[in-house]
């Protein structure tokens, strides 16, 4: 079955593009509302965007691919995303990432069996006054340190 | 508009407003190196192999997004763009796999060539290099091999700008950027196979053309696309007397640097099959072979007593010459006659309206110039021969069972025929039917001249040798004119005199000022 | 020194309007409104000797008087908040904290340039900050700050907050002119220059969000009393935003000219634990390193800090100690750029990448005599010839690390092993001595 906005999101959809000067300049936020509804942006979703954007689907396709926010794979419920930038490394990200793939026994770009965990290593995230940091879905959590990790972990289990 | 002066490595010239540092330069005999660039995309700047040195100007420019300015002053070759030139080579080959003798690219590949220019040292790179996909099928005349792509982005804006159908993008970012398809589609639009063109390296290739022959060994000929009307202004490929390739040949007036893919690959059916060797006249039990002098008497006689009326149909891929000649000897014989040039329409797409034309007849109009028309169509003579008002015909390199929508009703009407011609390169289904078939030579043989749809004059030049018992069809009409006791010449530039001289719309026009990029001929606009 | 950015945050509910206008928010666009023409808006902010605050210094009234004033086309403010500048996160703390001041920067600056439709572009990871100027649009909507026919002055102007979804490069104001016009994030060829051909085609502007928050003090106080402090030429008070090995790490407001080494000493308290100062990064990732013996003397405004051989760029302040494997570190900038380089042009795409094996080989052990050396030709390979200042930011540092520490990069490659941390962090102490 091809994919399809509930009529509440595509009424928000409608909002969108009614607020930009360009249909097309909506192209992310309608991306957003992609991903929120259909969990993540697989062909099928960028060939609704596309239809709906009215713009080939290869190029919504090349707009996906290009932003690291918009993920074309299912991930994990929590994505754990810590940064890895020189100021957090200085103050030990390094540690606190193999920390957490230990705890939840995945490596990073890997997702936990039970589907709950995804981890990732991402670049800076303009928290580095509170290095090391990582970022939980839209959370940042800031001042890390491996006793702190996991305390969230377990919250999050 | 006022001159706009400029110095070039030292040297003033003059350009016109509004020409970049590339254009300009490329005006007077300079050529700057160049990927992304391509004269009929937007500007992307990409490549950044165009870098040139501009006094007053602290970095080096692109030189294919910087308009000269009055007094500007451009270095090309200073010690700073030769070092960034080597460097961007460097750059483009460090995920390249140099599997130059295994790529279909080599002879004609931007990189081999620039690096053999611009840089001609070993890599420094000596790190892992990326992977990316290899012989993936993009679509039916197009494969790609992500490891050459430089990511110039010709064939993504060809594909935006020209044929507007999109089919590609760049993914990813980084090294990681590629060229890719949306899943699950193909690049299969009518314009598909000219991204194999402007391809500089060999990231994409031509399915049809790959692995057949080293570019180095073909001999290239100009020449005019046979498959319509249109007359795209091509390179006649050939390699050991067989056609390898088409490719197009830049003709602003024309089809500026395309050539659809129907027109591309219509070579091979035009050129399939076994060929017609010798002269043939139907006795009892078939067609027999028999001597060109024999032949040509028979004809001569069956036509100078053919049961009225004729219906004489001239291919569209004739020549004006031929059609000229042919028109000359169907007056020449004292039966009634109707004469058509072969025309069939059929519907166009928006993507093959860009080049393609409805027909599949080069020369229609040409040929109609040249008098080979009786003013009734050829659909309206096809009427007239299926209904049985034709007694005898003559049939110049058309099939016409083969184009026809009811082929058993043609099949039925031609083989009521008491006298029946074909001249074609092959014994078509229509030729089986005949009572002389005349062995004749196809586009790809012939010196001559085609009319396109809008009144442009092209050359067609032989990129082939014809098979020795075969003559080229002016040299048919000639003979049979010569025993008609009405002789003519037989060099197509003499013909075209003759032409130029009779011809209102061809007055004052000459075989040799047509040259490689034709010449519109008079009468206005055309017609259809 | 007086406070012109951070004059709010540490004020309760600073993010509130009510707040915000207890403390003279929108006087200064009432006063625009009511009393200035454009041109005399933008004569102001010249006076004042502002130079925008994203990295390049540009001094920000002439940069609007480059709009046409007769293009008929519509004009396009657009407030650029998509930091990302490794070491940086000081814009973060005014969106978080003071989005008025954000807002109300905006509104002036598009009434400068007469545009009638203004964008936030905020990078996509700041979810809570959209959130936060989100909620401070509709507030000043709702008072009639944005909107139709403004305070009665009949100027018109919507305000859109534009969220990015994750790619460093959009930064870059062409880039995220691309980004905003619906396409791939990649920075475009220029000439033409925004002002004249920016979104759509049509003049832009765009402006970081530490220049826009300093505008509504300018126009309140006047230009006259902005440009009495600073240097010469670098006036009024910059945002730094203190990371890595310092006792107090933060966004601090520093009145330009101000002594680094004080700065750093008085002010952030200093290198913790009784170690050394390393080196220092004084202007966020893309900007070359200071040993710390060079920064005796500079003092912080963008002329002092360029003559000591780096750049003032986004004030981001990230400091290395004794401790910090500086092979290590570069291979962590270098990773940085690989990452982040959008992949449309040749030195970049292949240059960033590059230069980030050959570091992390050495790092490794792996390295080879002559390593240096080909990074040092490769960054100058891609320095100045690439579409947009990516390049630069990726080739200067990676150069920087290996001319100031080349002994160390040295004795790595000799050793074939890290000789001042463990191997595996770029610090090998710092995180259990800190926590």
């Amino acid at each position: 079955m091809a994919l399809e906005f509930s009529s509440e999101t595509y009424k928000k959809f409608e909002e969108t593009v009614g607020r930009y000067p360009k249909k097309e300049a909506a192209m992310l936020p309608v991306l957003y509302l992609a991903q929120q509804e259909f969990g993540y942006l697989g062909p099928e979703a960028i060939a609704y965007v596309a239809q709906l954007m009215g713009q080939s689907p290869a190029r919504v396709h090349g707009i996906v691919s290009f932003y690291t926010m918009l993920t074309m794979k299912p991930i994990g419920r929590y994505h754990i995303q810590v940064c890895r930038t020189l100021p957090c490394a200085l103050k030990g990200s390094e540690k606190i990432t193999s920390f957490i793939g230990k705890n939840l026994g995945i490596d990073v770009g890997q997702t936990s069996v039970n589907g709950r965990f995804t981890l990732s290593e991402v670049e800076c995230l303009a928290s580095c006054g509170t290095a090391p940091m990582m970022q939980i879905n839209d959370d940042y959590y800031e001042d890390l340190t491996e006793e702190k990790v996991a305390a969230i972990l377990e919250s999050l289990k | 508009m006022d001159p706009i002066k400029f110095t070039l490595n030292g040297k003033e010239f003059v350009t016109a407003k509004g020409r970049t540092v590339i254009q300009a330069a490329a005006d007077v005999g300079i050529l700057i190196p160049y990927y992304c660039y391509h004269p009929k995309l937007s500007i992307a700047g990409n490549c950044r192999m165009c870098l040139v040195e501009i006094e007053k100007m602290p970095k080096l420019q692109i030189a294919c997004n910087t308009l000269v300015t009055d007094g500007m002053s451009v270095l090309t070759g200073s010690p700073k763009v030769l070092t960034a030139r080597k460097a961007v080579m460097e750059f483009l080959l460090v995920n390249h796999p140099l599997d130059c003798p295994i790529c279909d690219q080599a002879g004609e590949c931007w990189l081999q060539d620039y690096y053999m220019k611009h840089d001609l040292s070993a890599s420094r790179f000596t790190e892992k290099k990326e992977h990316d996909r290899k012989r993936e099928i993009f679509g039916p005349n197009v494969v790609f091999d992500g490891e050459r792509c430089i990511k110039c982005t010709r064939c993504v804006r060809f594909l935006q700008e020209v044929t507007h159908t999109n089919e590609l993008t760049v993914l990813h970012r980084g090294d990681h950027s590629t060229i890719a398809l949306f899943p699950d589609t193909a690049l299969d639009n009518p314009l598909s196979a000219n991204v194999n063109d402007i391809c500089p390296v060999g990231a994409l290739t031509d399915r049809d053309f790959r692995f057949k022959v080293r570019v180095w060994y073909l001999n290239k000929t100009p020449s005019i696309c046979p498959g319509c009307s249109t007359g795209c202004n091509i390179s006649v490929e050939t390699y050991q007397n067989r056609i390898a390739r088409f490719k197009p040949r830049i003709n602003e007036a024309v089809n500026s640097h395309w050539l659809c893919d129907e027109g591309r690959y219509c070579f091979h059916e035009l050129t399939a099959g076994p060929r017609l060797r010798t002269p043939m006249i139907r006795q009892e039990g078939g067609l027999v072979p028999t001597a060109w002098e024999q032949a040509l008497r028979e004809v001569v006689n069956g036509l100078s007593g053919a049961p009225a009326p004729l219906a004489a149909v001239l291919s569209g891929r004739n020549t004006n010459e031929e059609a000229y000649l042919f028109r000359k000897l169907i007056e020449a014989i004292p039966a009634q006659a109707s004469l058509e040039v072969f025309y069939q329409e059929r519907p166009l797409t928006e993507v093959q309206k860009i080049l393609m034309s409805p027909d599949r007849s080069p020369n229609f109009r040409g040929a109609r110039d040249m008098g080979v028309s009786s003013n009734i169509g050829f659909d309206s003579l096809m009427d007239r021969l299926l209904s049985g008002s034709f007694a005898s015909a003559y049939v110049v390199g058309e099939d016409l069972i083969g184009s026809s929508d009811e082929p058993e009703k043609t099949r039925e009407a031609l083989a009521k025929l008491a006298f029946f011609i074909v001249q074609d390169v092959r014994l078509s289904e229509t030729a089986k039917l005949a009572h002389i078939v005349l062995p004749a030579t196809h586009f790809g043989e012939k010196d001559g001249t085609y009319t396109n749809r809008k009144g442009r004059l092209q050359k067609l030049n032989a990129a082939l040798i014809a098979p020795e018992e075969a003559l080229h069809d002016s040299e048919i009409f000639a003979r049979l004119l010569d025993q008609l006791g009405k002789p003519v010449s037989l060099a197509p530039g003499e013909i075209f005199a003759a032409i130029a001289d009779e011809i209102p719309a061809y007055n004052g026009l000459s075989y040799a000022a047509i040259g490689d990029q034709g010449v519109e001929v008079g009468g206005g606009a055309g017609h259809s | 020194m007086e406070k012109v950015l951070l004059r709010n945050i540490d004020v309760a509910d600073s993010h509130t309007l009510a707040v915000y206008q207890s403390r003279g928010g929108y006087r200064a666009w009432e006063k625009v409104l009511r009393t200035m023409t454009p041109a005399k808006l933008i004569e102001e902010v010249k006076e004042s000797g502002l130079r925008g605050r994203g990295g390049a210094g540009f001094p920000t009234g002439m940069k609007w008087s480059f709009v046409p004033k007769d293009n008929p086309k519509p004009k396009y403010l657009i407030c650029n908040a998509d930091e990302s500048e490794p070491g940086t996160f000081k814009d973060r703390l005014i969106i978080e904290r003071d989005p008025h001041a954000i807002i109300e920067g905006t509104l002036i600056a598009a009434y400068a340039i007469q545009s009638h439709t203004a964008f936030i572009y905020i990078r996509g990871e700041f979810a809570f900050g959209a959130a936060m100027l989100e909620r401070a649009v509709a507030e000043a909507t709702e008072a009639g700050y944005i909107g139709e026919n403004i305070l009665g002055s009949g100027y018109d102007l919507d305000l859109i907050v534009h969220r990015g979804a994750g790619a460093y490069i959009c930064g870059e104001e062409t880039a995220l002119l691309s980004s905003l016009e619906g396409s791939r994030g990649w920075p475009k060829l220029k000439p033409p220059f925004p002002a004249t051909h920016g979104l759509f085609g049509c003049p832009t502007v765009v402006n970081n969000v530490e220049t826009l928050a300093a505008l509504p003090w300018i126009i309140d106080r006047g230009a006259a009393a902005y440009a009495a402090m600073g240097t010469e030429k670098s006036k009024g008070t910059k945002l730094f935003s203190v990371s890595g090995h310092i006792a107090k790490p933060g966004v601090y407001e520093v009145e330009m000219g101000y002594p680094f080494k004080k700065f750093l000493e008085a002010d952030c308290g200093g290198v913790p634990h009784g170690r050394k100062l390393k080196g220092v990064i004084p202007g966020g990732a893309s900007m070359p390193v200071l040993r710390a013996d060079e920064i005796e003397k500079v003092n912080l405004d963008y002329e002092s800090v360029q003559a000591a051989g780096s750049l003032l760029g986004s004030g981001g302040v990230i400091v290395m100690d004794e401790s910090t494997c500086m092979v290590r570190a570069a291979w962590n900038i270098a990773r940085f750029f690989a990452h982040e380089s959008c992949g449309q042009c040749s030195p970049c795409r292949e240059g960033c990448h590059w230069m980030e094996k050959v570091f992390h080989r050495i790092e490794q052990g792996r390295g080879e005599a002559g390593d240096l050396d080909l990074i040092l030709n490769v960054s100058g390979n891609i320095m100045g010839n690439t579409i947009c200042p990516f390049g630069d930011a990726a080739a200067m540092p990676a150069a920087a690390f290996i001319k100031k520490y080349g002994d160390e990069f040295e004795e790595h490659i000799r050793r074939k092993k890290c000789t001042v941390g463990d191997g595996a962090s770029v610090s090998s102490s710092e995180f259990l001595v800190s926590s």
